[in-house]
């Protein structure tokens, strides 16, 4: 009997939160960028299977103007916001927040004490799922050339999981290990730095892969590789990030053979779901949430 | 009719507060979010006052946002490279007013339209602003945390559900900032003399007004106002892009233009201007926590600034 009324309560509770459906502010410079649109989307997805009102805030590129909004959301006295850009930029409006009691979520944003918890993806498990890629590829031995980029936190760590997975393996030899000059995008300068590296090892095999912590470089080591007649070699490229051009080339089932995309989607469904568990008082012990990445090869570049 | 003019102006500004306040009961009248606003439009005011002045004479600047964006960085840049906070901010600065003087040169001394003049003048502090900062966003530790922590700083003026409220700081140089300029076209020959360039410069010359150099001069002010509020915003986000005020420029003009609609005989004034920039953080302010479309937003309030200056033209027409 006791039972009956306490569900009864847990009923009549439940109705009573969902007349009042929760307000959520989702806040953005970034808006037009394509990513930014998956999650969004997807985010508000979810919200509308919760019942929630999603209030979706574009300062088309004005981060001050993120700051004000949050003020203005605070005021408006939202039950959460979830924001799409650098906390540390926006450290004021976090601030008002945070006095006010109203939990923020970072979508892909970063880390910050004031976010309750940022959803985005695994630099250390993509970077470990490529070089492991190269390492299976070649059979664990060879020579390998690995573009990376130590003085932008989030890819540092990328070079860092493939030293790790190259140096485990006796018979891999890195070759080189090349910061290329990104000013110009990054595909210009590691062809070149490429085209030095493959004139100065003229022979057949001497090379068996590139592994590149993003994109850009590996695009610019097959262009050089292309350039070069040396594209029968068998040297296995990858990447990281699946753009574009990089899922283009993949496709193009040329040396460029894989990479790994980020699942924007997932990280707009997983920032809704961490939504809900604050607004159900939840404390999140784990201030970082990581939604799975997706390895793209020829077999799944075109979709 | 100008007085007809003016008080519909002035009873359009009411019916917007008006209706947020109806429509918002609980957040709107409230002096938390009166602070906020008045932070919130801090950078756009020191812009749009400056802007005032070489509106006054019937020139306009728009190089600002550029200018904005090129002083965040510029002091960003000498934080990067040691330079104490004061001497980095003095830098900035200095550029803004150098910046504004060679508008003025241009403009005043050469003889380019303002159009062209500021135009090409954006592209080149805006090119400036990218090959300083290298096209990245300086932040982190970069930024001194005394820089940073004064835009979120203030002086406390009371209590409000168990918070402390505060004026903001950001609210404070706008302020001071408006009032210079104030002072400047209303209670010295040097703004009376602008008007009277603005009303017809050529009986100002006749009339023995230093034309050239007057109008050289006032656009120091533009330049040195877009400094100051491009200094404002990057400690607001306590970071600096080559982009960050690109967008304060056209916003700024719209608030004169809107606070012209308010005064007597439609000349931009800089208390008017205030009124302008306070309706548009207000339509900002008030939309979003009515949960109106950012995108709408925007035509919202493009249309409201049509209006104002429709109903203006129109009752000057018929005078």
């Amino acid at each position: 009997m006791s039972h009956l009324f306490t569900r009864l309560a847990a009923a009549s509770f439940v109705l009573a939160t969902a007349a009042q459906a929760e307000t959520v502010a989702v806040i953005t410079p970034y808006l037009a960028q394509p990513g930014t649109q998956f999650y969004v989307e997807a985010f508000q997805a979810r919200a509308g299977e919760r019942g929630w009102e999603v209030n979706v805030i574009d300062t088309a590129g004005d981060v001050a103007a993120v700051i004000s909004r949050i003020e203005d959301m605070v005021t408006a006295n939202v039950d959460a916001i979830v924001i799409n850009v650098d906390p540390a930029q926006v450290g004021a409006g976090l601030q008002t927040a945070a006095e006010a009691g109203i939990p923020v979520v970072g979508m892909d944003a970063g880390n910050d004490p004031l976010v309750a918890a940022n959803i985005t993806s695994n630099g250390y498990a993509m970077a470990t799922e490529t070089a492991v890629y190269v390492a299976n590829r070649i059979g664990g031995a060879g020579n390998v050339v690995m573009f990376t980029f130590d003085p932008f936190p989030p890819v540092q760590v990328r070079g860092v999981m493939a030293d790790a997975v190259f140096g485990n393996y006796p018979d891999i030899t890195v070759l080189d290990r090349i910061t290329p000059d990104v000013s110009d995008g990054g595909i210009a300068d590691s062809r070149a730095r490429m085209e030095a590296i493959l004139a100065a090892n003229p022979e057949p095999g001497a090379i068996s892969a590139v592994w590149a912590a993003w994109d850009q470089p590996a695009l610019g080591a097959l262009q050089a590789i292309e350039a070069a007649g040396r594209t029968g070699e068998g040297i296995v490229i990858t990447g990281i990030d699946a753009n574009p051009q990089a899922r283009e080339a993949i496709a193009a089932g040329g040396n460029f053979e894989a990479s790994v995309a980020q699942d924007f989607a997932g990280i707009g469904t997983a920032a809704a779901d961490t939504v809900a568990r604050l607004l159900a008082g939840e404390t999140l012990v784990n201030r970082v949430i990581y939604v799975p990445t997706v390895l793209v090869t020829a077999a799944n570049a075109a979709e | 009719m100008t007085r007809l003019r003016r008080f519909a102006s002035l009873l359009g500004m009411a019916a917007i507060i008006a209706f947020f306040a109806w429509q918002l009961p609980d957040t709107f009248l409230t002096a938390r979010n009166w602070l906020n606003i008045s932070q919130q439009v801090s950078m756009l005011a020191v812009v749009a006052v400056t802007m005032t002045v070489v509106m006054a004479m019937g020139d306009f600047d728009l190089s600002v946002g550029a200018m904005a964006s090129l002083s965040g960085v510029v002091a960003a840049t000498l934080f990067v490279a040691g330079w104490p906070v004061p001497q980095a901010l003095a830098a900035a600065l200095a550029l803004g007013l150098l910046g504004g003087l060679v508008n003025g040169l241009l403009v005043s001394v050469i003889g380019i339209l303002p159009f062209v003049a500021t135009l090409a003048t954006l592209t080149i502090y805006s090119g400036a602003a990218f090959l300083v900062s290298g096209g990245r966003t300086i932040f982190g530790r970069d930024i001194p945390q005394a820089f940073s922590d004064f835009a979120r700083g203030g002086v406390q003026i009371g209590v409000a559900n168990g918070r402390p409220l505060l004026l903001p700081a950001l609210t404070l140089v706008a302020l001071a900032v408006a009032a210079m300029c104030w002072v400047v076209l209303e209670q010295t020959n040097y703004g009376r003399r602008l008007y009277a360039i603005g009303g017809n410069a050529q009986a100002a010359r006749l009339a023995g007004v230093r034309v050239t150099l007057l109008r050289l001069s006032a656009f120091g002010f533009t330049g040195l106002g877009a400094a100051i509020a491009g200094l404002m915003y990057a400690a607001r986000v306590a970071s600096a892009n080559p982009t960050q005020g690109d967008g304060v420029m056209l916003t700024a003009i719209a608030a004169v233009f809107l606070g012209m609609t308010l005064t007597e005989n439609g000349q931009p004034r800089v208390l008017a201007t205030l009124a302008g920039v306070i309706v548009l953080g207000v339509l900002d302010n008030g939309l979003t926590q009515m949960n109106v479309n950012s995108y709408l937003r925007e035509v919202m309030i493009g249309a409201i600034i049509l209006a104002a200056v429709t109903l203006s033209a129109l009752s000057r027409r018929r005078r």
